[in-house]
């Protein structure tokens, strides 16, 4: 039997259930035993213009998306307009056949420049300016059109009430049993999905049962599923690993002003600010919820969450680029006044407001100089779900052994991603503090007598101490004394010698793929699991290529990183930025240049088969810079 | 014994600033009070009254320009049971803070602010605050105030405030009492207290304030406080604070102009719906075990987002 490996696209108009039809698919192939990740992608919008999530389905590790799709989902006309490039041979494309007639020019929510290149398309291969002249055009191309008509469909079972609010369940159920998945799974998803509501269960399973009836009717034949064996995981999106993992590190304080896409991190912290304890050694612990707090803005998120930091409190906030930029004051103060706090820095399409629902890494430079002045901070940045979950862990550790500010870069390709995270383990990083004075009198907050920079913390409420944003003497008075300040300085920046020495390789740096490959890819951030799949695919083909993969910018492992580059025959940087930034980090750092380039900056994720072609190109010398473009 | 809460740095403001009478103020309140130092934090901006934490002997922190609201907030929320007061001046907390001085009254966190008001920027060498009347040329200035004056009174009435004050820095019997019913009252509370700048303020002098405040407490029936829930009680304590804010120019009222008791404040608030918020906040939590790792169960949290294959 060969491997299961199904990618899909389901879209419609934003608003209209999308992700709750998504979420079924992902929640059912998972019963089904498979391993799934998925992306949302959306407009800045709340109701109407083109939404979808790319989803793929594999017996074994899934790490990546890619193109064409088996499947493509159109719950609105819109999905066909905008998906033709996804499409390619056996690709079945499942439609409402009221969808024919419709003209592109009625699609008045498709972006002028999108449905401008749309017509140029259709009209070069000769073919009308509707869904039907879009079908042909995708039949050109291998494309399977599976016509259904979605209201009959419903009211086959649904006798009274609006058919288009199945829409989301059909389109589920369609894909699902297309697909073989029995239908059990996805009756358990939708039982999951909406709660205890009977009321609203009912009608849809009834949607389901006709839904598979009708499947069976069109003759596709399902590639038969062989169950793997049963894992425990949690389904999860960046954003919710990033909330779990800060619960998880002792986070109880947090902060956060509306931006996308960092709010759903602080909604997911919300909705579990009940939090579940291990039973045993907790039972005799003060233990108590997770604030939450929505600031007015992100000038007060900062800053309140710095505040509660004095307290002893493990603190954060979440934010994207615009957010960030307001927060620099006070990422400066947290350095000089030695305050843990971490910042989870979603990032997105810049500069200004930009694109600020799709992907972006080009805000890792100003990461690492955010803020006047000179002060030690760490800046870290996760790859998959699953770090997001340790790597949040270890910002809070970060901020509060080193009493410095942690910047943890996501993107939004991963904030979006949902994937499955096995067996989350809660011994797998150790909470570790900075110590705590036990002076009553005269307690120096910031002492100068410390070797490796590390001064007692105290805490409002229980020490008298002070602080403040000016130069300061060990009791943290304003000082403009010349030595003082020169000490006091040293101390700061000690503390980030003993982070570098502290802190193992492997949460800084990684070496994956082929060990003793020539070839050298260097990443960082979302394209770790496409990279890895990439790898994968050239390994089959005898091609060897390892990767290096980046974790931490600030302190950065500079020796590591040469030694392995230095030994490299060709070197490749991929980075979703113009400017290749985490390259211009390593030359910096090590005086290393990277010669070959594969950057991607229209905002959508990196896929399998565009990385696989340029890749090949750069190894076979055609080009030094590759553009990627994919993505609707 | 009781503390003097006063630290041993000197003050290096100058000669006849207000400020002075506000540290007293504060040390008289706490001191008549008898909170212990680590009961109290004291939180600034920048700016002359940025200095005050330094010269008190509490937990302080001297903040960012502006910003000394949130900050506090902060400290308030993680440990709400410290008495967390907030000293900060016209320009810090009305111009580059003022959002957070609006936001603070939706809030009710249950901060004690004093806001150090001598309508010019003191230590940038006397630029106009947003509390300068229109027209009025201080020294410092080159050309007479182009800017309507802010009224702080009236700001926090439209915003929320459930305690609403106003001092005088040379009255320091009144203003320490003020302090007391401040800290004493569940929700944040905000005294505008007038104060010249000897250096940079040649005009509001303290003679000029002199011959202007009188104190509202002064007429035996003026009552500034709503008891209960009851709209027609609420709206007239708001109609005569709001009415008494708009004295100014010959007659300048100092006194409690409004006070709200029965607004839940914002940890109360929390309390309803964070699980032993007020019992073991934020700060009195303990996160690990004996050997370091963590008590929150995953699994269990987040137990809606847990698949196994079926």
């Amino acid at each position: 039997m060969p491997e299961i490996d199904i990618n899909i696209i389901i879209g419609g108009p934003q608003g209209g259930g999308i992700d709750t039809s998504a979420g079924m698919i992902g929640r059912a192939l998972a019963y089904a035993g498979l391993n799934v990740i998925s992306v949302r992608e959306f407009h800045s919008n709340i109701k109407g213009r083109h939404s979808y999530v790319h989803l793929r389905a594999k017996e074994g590790t899934v790490r990546s998306l890619t193109y064409p799709v088996d499947l493509l989902v159109a719950l609105d006309p819109d999905t066909i307009f905008e998906h033709l490039q996804d499409v390619g041979k056996e690709t079945r494309i499942i439609y409402d056949s009221g969808f024919e007639g419709s003209e592109l020019s009625q699609a008045r929510m498709i972006m002028r420049d999108t449905q401008k290149a749309i017509r140029v398309n259709l009209e070069s291969g000769g073919y009308p300016s509707t869904v039907k002249g879009m079908l042909e055009s995708m039949k050109a191309r291998g494309g399977v059109p599976v016509a259904v008509s979605f209201d009959g469909i419903i009211s086959e079972v649904i006798k009274d009430g609006v058919a288009s609010r199945y829409y989301n369940t059909l389109g589920a159920a369609i894909t699902l049993s297309v697909l073989g998945i029995p239908q059990e799974h996805i009756i358990s998803a939708i039982k999951f999905v909406f709660g205890n509501k009977e009321k609203v269960i009912e009608p849809n399973v009834e949607v389901v049962n006709s839904a598979y009836k009708f499947a069976g009717s069109l003759n596709i034949d399902p590639s038969g599923f062989k169950k793997s064996k049963p894992e425990k995981a949690l389904m999860l999106t960046g954003n919710d690993g990033a909330a779990l993992g800060k619960l998880m590190g002792g986070l109880r304080f947090q902060t956060y002003y509306p931006i996308t896409p960092a709010s759903d991190e602080s909604s997911a912290i919300e909705e579990h600010e009940n939090i579940q304890w291990i039973r045993g050694e907790s039972d005799n612990l003060s233990k108590g919820g997770v604030t939450v707090v929505q600031a007015e803005d992100e000038l007060s998120a900062i800053t309140m969450a710095s505040g509660a930091a004095l307290t002893g409190v493990r603190s954060a906030t979440a934010t994207s680029g615009p957010g960030f930029s307001l927060m620099a004051e006070a990422i400066s103060f947290a350095g000089m006044d030695e305050i843990p706090v971490v910042i989870t820095l979603y990032q997105r399409g810049g500069p200004s407001t930009g694109l600020p629902t799709r992907n972006g890494q080009s805000d890792l430079l100003f990461a690492l100089n955010t803020g006047h002045g000179e002060f030690p901070r760490i800046v870290i940045s996760s790859g998959d779900v699953e770090e997001c979950v340790y790597d949040a862990m270890n910002a809070l550790n970060y901020a509060n052994r080193y009493q410095l500010p942690v910047i943890h870069l996501i993107d939004k390709n991963l904030a979006n991603t949902t994937q499955l995270v096995n067996n989350v383990d809660p011994r797998k990083v150790k909470i570790v503090n900075s110590p705590v004075t036990t002076d009553k009198n005269g307690f120096k907050r910031y002492d100068l007598n410390t070797e490796n920079g590390i001064s007692k913390m105290g805490f409002f409420g229980r020490d008298i101490f002070w602080m403040t944003g000016d130069e300061h003497d060990e009791l943290g008075h304003v000082t403009e004394d010349p030595e003082m300040r020169d000490r006091q300085m040293e101390k700061r920046f000690r503390k980030l010698e003993t982070a570098d020495a502290e802190i193992p390789i492997q949460e800084k740096v990684l070496l994956l793929g082929e060990a003793d490959a020539s070839f050298t890819l260097v990443t960082w951030g979302s394209q770790k699991g496409v990279c890895l799949d990439v790898l994968d695919r050239f390994k089959k083909k005898g091609v060897k290529i390892k990767l290096l993969y980046l974790k931490m910018f600030h302190p950065f492992p500079s020796e590591f990183v040469y030694e392995v580059l230095k030994k490299s025959e060709k070197v490749i940087d991929l980075e979703s930025n113009m400017l290749a930034q985490a390259a211009q980090v390593i030359r910096t750092r090590t005086g290393f240049k990277i010669e070959n380039q594969i950057l991607k900056y229209n905002g959508r994720h990196v896929t399998e088969d565009e990385l696989y072609e340029a890749i090949e190109r750069i190894i076979a010398g055609k080009d030094t810079k590759v553009v990627l473009t994919n993505g609707a | 014994m009781a503390h003097n809460f006063r630290s041993d740095v000197a003050i290096d403001w100058c000669p006849g600033c207000g400020d002075f009478g506000i540290v007293t103020g504060i040390t008289q309140a706490l001191t008549e009070m008898d909170f212990k130092p680590e009961d109290v934090a004291l939180v600034s901006g920048i700016g002359c009254s940025g200095k005050t934490p330094h010269y008190l002997n509490i937990a302080g922190v001297h903040t960012l320009h502006g910003r000394s609201i949130p900050y506090a907030v902060g400290v308030k929320l993680a440990n709400p049971g410290l008495k967390v007061l907030v000293t900060s001046g016209d320009g810090d907390m009305l111009s580059i803070g003022a959002g957070h001085f609006v936001a603070e009254g939706r809030r009710n966190t249950g901060l004690t602010i004093i806001l150090y008001d001598n309508e010019v920027y003191g230590l940038t060498k006397g630029q106009a605050s947003p509390t300068m009347m229109l027209g009025m040329k201080t020294k410092g200035l080159s050309r007479p105030n182009i800017f309507s004056k802010l009224n702080p009174i009236a700001l926090a009435l439209a915003s929320g405030y459930t305690f609403i004050a106003r001092g005088f820095s040379f009255d320091t019997k009144q203003l320490k009492e003020l302090i007391k019913k401040a800290i004493a009252h569940d929700g944040t509370a905000l005294i505008d207290v007038l104060q010249p700048c000897p250096t940079y303020n040649n005009i509001n002098t303290m003679e000029w304030y002199r011959e202007r405040v009188y104190k509202l407490e002064d007429n035996k029936d003026w009552d500034p406080v709503v008891t209960e829930v009851n709209e027609s009680q609420t709206a007239s304590k708001y109609q005569q604070a709001y009415e008494k804010s708009l004295e100014w120019d010959q007659k300048i009222p100092t006194g409690v102009f409004y006070q709200n008791k029965t607004v839940p404040s914002f940890t109360r608030r929390i309390n309803e719906v964070v699980p032993n918020y007020l019992e073991t906040p934020p700060a009195k939590q303990q996160y690990r075990d004996s050997q370091g790792y963590t008590i929150v169960d995953p699994e269990s949290t987040f137990k809606e987002k847990l698949v196994e294959a079926a």
